[in-house]
């Protein structure tokens, strides 16, 4: 399945991606993260639970970042599992400038999801997967709109 | 599969559902349509289940003024079937037939299905056309919405915690209003890869009221205020239909899965949107 989209965040370029790198901001942006934690260089294992109205699904794996091209682009590796399924993927996100306080985050990915989930839910794998972005950059940029400048940066 | 263990709780009114659910931290289970095949998969795996499919006083279809009201655990086949709803409002009755299988139209009821809030589900097309709007209950107190605030986005809704959806209620059409609903089925499920519903009036040989609800094509339902407004005023000539159908999928970001793309979805989208205002049209006088 493929992923692509873009949402402007209210935070200039280099922030935004010293951001979108922060473990302890994914966590807090990531629908339904308790645990990330570093295991190596730029890598990280997470656990997640995720909520979408009746739909409840446990996840644990992890997350890789590669090919930084800073503060332009990087490549984020997911491979995760649950009991419901898995899903592994890639993508590169590309950040440009639209103003001295705005960035346009733009991602396009490939995610293989497989498990029941993908037997039977195929039908909303796109919606759903696009609800989950849209939650996260809705936090996200809430809370680099919050967050003081200089305690970052 | 078999679901998780759950409590399950069958209220004898509705007052005593409000009060079971009002911590929030139960399921609400009607028809059991959708929720029970998610519990079985265990998608849903909620604790603690109360069951209002079997309060009568949440089951009626009545007209009030230019109203009918419909209880939420009225079924999809009483709906379907309704003698009121066919002659007054007929278009949330042609929807209610479309909805999967006989088994499913027996058991589902308009309160779980809405609430449930499938992008692809068959009623939301029509109940944005419609205007409908829906009553919400809760131990605290009750609050009516439109249905255009009720959906937010896929599997989202204005439900807050405690809170049930206890009434639908959709207007009594007025004369020489035409109304139809197209839908595309996908093949497995037998939801809307596209669902359009379309109400039409017209008067002194142009259209005085034009209303387009869309199901399936985005992550949510939603108005089609830009077809509206293209088509008010006009003759509704074919190319009329035509130009105003083509600008149904522009605002939406269409979803993709194996049945069709997003471009294919969006083509289907303005397709069927031109077929549903023909045939609404053909049924207004």
């Amino acid at each position: 399945m493929k992923i692509s989209g873009s949402y402007v965040v209210p935070i200039p370029a280099e922030r935004a991606y010293e951001l979108l790198q922060d473990p302890v901001v994914l966590a807090k942006c990531m629908p339904g993260t308790d645990h990330l934690a570093k295991i190596g260089e730029d890598e990280y294992e997470m656990k997640m639970k995720l909520i979408i109205a009746s739909i409840s699904g446990l996840f644990a794996g992890k997350v890789r970042l590669a090919d930084q091209n800073r503060p332009q682009s990087f490549k984020l590796i997911v491979d995760g599992s649950g009991k419901i399924g898995f899903m592994k993927g890639e993508g590169l996100l590309n950040l440009a400038a639209q103003s001295d306080s705005s960035t346009e985050v733009k991602y396009d990915g490939e995610v293989q999801v497989g498990g029941t989930i993908a037997a039977v839910g195929q039908r909303l794998l796109d919606a759903t997967s696009k609800l989950i972005i849209r939650k996260f950059f809705e936090k996200f940029s809430a809370m680099a709109r919050d967050a003081a400048p200089s305690s970052v940066a | 599969m078999i679901a998780q263990n759950f409590e399950y709780s069958a209220p004898a009114n509705l007052k005593q559902a409000l009060d079971l659910i009002s911590d929030g931290n139960a399921k609400v289970l009607a028809g059991g349509m959708s929720l029970i095949p998610l519990m079985k998969l265990r998608f849903a795996s909620p604790e603690q289940l109360v069951d209002i499919g079997r309060l009568a006083e949440l089951n009626y279809i009545r007209q009030d003024n230019g109203s009918i009201r419909i209880g939420a655990t009225t079924t999809h086949n009483q709906i379907e079937t309704s003698p009121l709803l066919r002659s007054k409002c007929p278009l949330l009755a042609e929807a209610a037939a479309h909805i999967g299988d006989v088994q499913v139209r027996n058991m589902g009821t308009i309160g779980g299905s809405t609430a449930h809030a499938d992008p692809a589900a068959d009623y939301p097309a029509s109940l944005q056309a419609l205007e409908a709007k829906l009553k919400l209950l809760s131990s605290k107190g009750e609050r009516t919405i439109p249905v255009a605030d009720f959906f937010v986005d896929t599997f989202t809704t204005a439900l807050e915690p405690g809170e049930i959806i206890a009434e639908v209620i959709v207007p009594v059409e007025d004369n020489g209003m035409g109304t139809s609903y197209e839908k595309v089925v996908h093949p497995a499920s037998g939801f809307a890869i596209v669902g359009v519903a379309a109400r039409l009036k017209k008067q002194g040989g142009k259209v005085v009221v034009a209303r387009v609800g869309v199901t399936g094509l985005s992550n949510r339902s939603y108005r089609a205020a830009n077809v509206e407004k293209a088509l008010e005023g006009s003759g509704a000539s074919q190319t009329d239909i035509r130009n105003a159908a083509a600008l149904v999928a522009e605002a939406a970001d269409a979803n993709s899965d194996l049945s069709a793309s997003p471009e294919y979805r969006a083509h289907l989208a303005r397709v069927h949107t031109a077929r549903a205002l023909a045939t609404a049209l053909s049924r207004a006088s």
